[in-house]
């Protein structure tokens, strides 16, 4: 295991005079300036994630959470467990909102054991319910980071290879009770390609450092709750692909959706297949659904893998959803107000530039003012104005 | 123009905007950028005596003056039939976007969007309009759409997916009653109404090759691109993908290009 050189840590640095960038305005408020610096880091994210590499569409991602007794502490409100799991059942819900053909499993540990909370799945609504249930688990005992991550590579290795293996772990202990040598598991996990990311909520642990060097992943420590939030949204994203990762085509189905009123003649209701494993309540029997293009089994909701026949079923908006991530919008080129001629009006919104800036596209030279920009690429991800000079006659 | 009023006659909050589309651009009638000129004018000549609520009144007017200057001020250049929808929608979730921004703390505005259409989909725009679709979805904005002529299969899958109502009109000559009926009242009340039944939206993917839709295809792992059948390369992002050979004899990887 080569030794890279240790960054130095904070306190070895130079005095940092942290207070000096907070400027008070006229009224001694602090508003403008925290709009300023939030502002700021909003921008940074936009530009920086625009560089042209192949990134790992379908994921599947395993999470870790520590249900140690360190769990219990009150840091975080109520407790960290409880502020954790709610923050994760936004996380899943998020996660599968910008990659719908991606599969998620959560695994627990306690007592220096892990169990699997749920399977490897692309269906939101049971990591949810087993996130809200696991709100009452009592925390003891220490975490096991071999057991986990070795419970979590069962699975993940017989994966496709043409799907980015990730696990994210959830660490607030600052121990771990590992029955093997680790280091060997890491270098396990390395030849798996399996990339994993740690979150720690107390400290920076020593073990955690190599393991996300050597794989690839991310090691954050949160400072507090809005900087938990946005660490997991960080991981949403789909991370660029390793350059061993198979490409492949994958044979998928879309299937149609059945509609059948009541009053249909040939209308025969029907078990849906995802009911056959005890589902989550409501009667079996439906009228219409979604048929298996090759078998004809029936399900009610897409994404889903048919347990007959293994094929992969998904409609088409499911893939138009992680579209944007592959043909980002340009950052748009910032400029101060005074440069413009001619309407101060927003193109977009058609309000009126009350900002000291403004953003122009650089394809198409359209003024925009800071909220829509901001607006634009966050959810629109494409510029309104291009869209227009796009087509001509 | 008479749903635009009862919809301001609801309720004093409610709010419109009107936006005309057409093949090169698209442009919002109501409200229009020199409205502030109107606002202040105390002899202004466009708003009538006869008792109207005076809001109606001068959105009429603006409304029929704005569509005058756009019909004379664009020529027709071509014969294309497609509007720009994606980018009128687009322009619309902006508006509303900034529109929410500016309400003091503690109110809220429901949005909604209503198309009403005549011309026929546009194919190149699939992209930019499943963003906005999306982007209307997490919002929380429904989308419906009322269509004249030819039924547009862009337009039912939006309103599947943010949850609106797609009718298309049997009678033109019935359009008000049909606006007043189905697209007036708000989602709270539609619950409680028997409206038409939701259309049958067809899911399948089109293939990139033939355009074909398919129901069984095969998908790029890089670029999403969706293929009838199996073929070594794919033509959108050019990758060379590992075919699964009988034998154990692995195949010459050519050099990866990135996404162009």
């Amino acid at each position: 295991m080569d030794e890279e050189p240790e960054r130095a840590k904070r306190w070895e640095g130079g005095y940092e005079r942290t207070w000096e960038v907070l400027k008070e305005d006229e009224s001694g408020s602090l508003k403008a300036t925290v709009e300023e610096i939030l502002f700021q880091s909003k921008r940074k994210r936009v530009i920086e994630s625009h560089e042209q590499v192949r990134l790992g569409m379908m994921r599947h991602l395993y999470l870790v959470i520590d249900c140690s007794r360190s769990m219990e502490d009150q840091d975080l409100k109520p407790n960290r467990l409880t502020s954790s799991l709610k923050l994760m059942e936004a996380f899943v819900d998020e996660y599968f909102d910008q990659n719908p053909i991606s599969q998620v499993g959560i695994i627990t540990t306690k007592n220096k054991r892990a169990e699997k909370l749920t399977d490897l799945t692309g269906n939101p609504k049971k990591h949810t319910a087993a996130l809200k249930k696991a709100v009452d688990t009592v925390c003891a005992g220490e975490p096991s980071l071999y057991n986990s991550l070795s419970l979590a590579i069962q699975s993940l290795k017989h994966m496709p290879g043409h799907t980015s293996r990730e696990i994210l772990i959830v660490l607030s202990s600052l121990t771990t009770c590992d029955p093997g040598n680790i280091y060997e598991l890491i270098k396990t996990l390395k030849s798996l390609k399996v990339r994993v990311s740690v979150i720690g909520l107390s400290a920076e642990v020593r073990v955690c450092t190599v393991l996300t060097r050597e794989t690839g992943g991310f090691y954050h420590v949160i400072l507090d709750e809005s900087h938990f939030k946005e660490l997991l949204m960080m991981h949403v994203k789909p991370p660029p692909a390793s350059s061993s990762s198979e490409c492949s085509l994958i044979r998928m189905g879309f299937p149609q959706h059945v509609l059948a009123a009541l009053t249909d003649q040939d209308a025969k209701p029907s078990f849906s297949m995802s009911h056959l494993e005890g589902g989550s309540g409501g009667p079996g029997l439906s009228l219409g659904g979604y048929f298996c293009p090759q078998c004809h089994a029936k399900y009610t909701e897409l994404p889903v893998e048919c347990k007959v026949c293994g094929l992969t079923l998904v409609s088409a908006p499911h893939l138009a959803r992680s579209f944007h991530h592959l043909f980002p919008l340009q950052a748009f080129v910032e400029s101060p107000m005074q440069e413009l001629q001619g309407d101060r009006f927003c193109q977009a919104c058609e309000g009126e530039l009350k900002d000291k800036r403004i953003f122009t596209c650089p394809s198409c030279h359209g003024v925009f003012c800071t909220e829509c920009d901001l607006f634009i690429h966050d959810s629109l991800h494409c510029c309104p104005c291009c869209i227009h000079s796009h087509i001509g006659p | 123009m008479v749903m635009g009023n009862s919809h301001l006659a609801m309720s004093r909050t409610n709010k419109l905007a009107v936006i005309a589309s057409h093949c090169q651009d698209s442009h919002f009638l109501y409200p229009s950028k020199s409205w502030k000129g109107a606002d202040s004018g105390a002899d202004d000549a466009s708003s009538s005596g006869d008792g109207k609520y005076e809001l109606l009144s001068v959105a009429n007017n603006l409304i029929a003056e704005e569509m005058r200057n756009v019909m004379s001020k664009t020529e027709v250049r071509g014969n294309s039939t497609d509007t720009l929808l994606a980018g009128s929608l687009a322009k619309a979730l902006c508006y509303i976007h900034r529109v929410s921004k500016e309400l003091e703390v503690g109110q809220e505005i429901k949005s909604r969007i209503l198309v009403i259409k005549a011309a026929e989909d546009c194919a190149l725009q699939y992209m930019n309009f499943m963003n906005v679709i999306f982007a209307a979805q997490k919002q929380n904005i429904l989308i419906d759409a009322c269509v004249l002529d030819s039924d547009s299969g862009l337009l039912q899958q939006a309103c599947d997916i943010t949850g609106g109502l797609y009718l298309k009109i049997p009678q033109k000559i019935a359009l008000a009653q049909y606006l007043l009926w189905v697209f007036l009242p708000d989602s709270e009340q539609r619950s409680q109404l028997v409206l038409p039944p939701p259309a049958h939206v067809d899911y399948r993917a089109a293939c990139f090759c033939h355009r074909n839709l398919i129901e069984i295809g095969y998908v790029c792992s890089v670029c999403l691109s969706i293929f009838c059948n199996f073929s070594p390369i794919c033509t959108t992002c050019e990758t060379v993908f590992k075919i699964q050979l009988p034998h154990m004899v692995k195949p010459k990887k050519k050099k990866l290009k990135q996404l162009a």
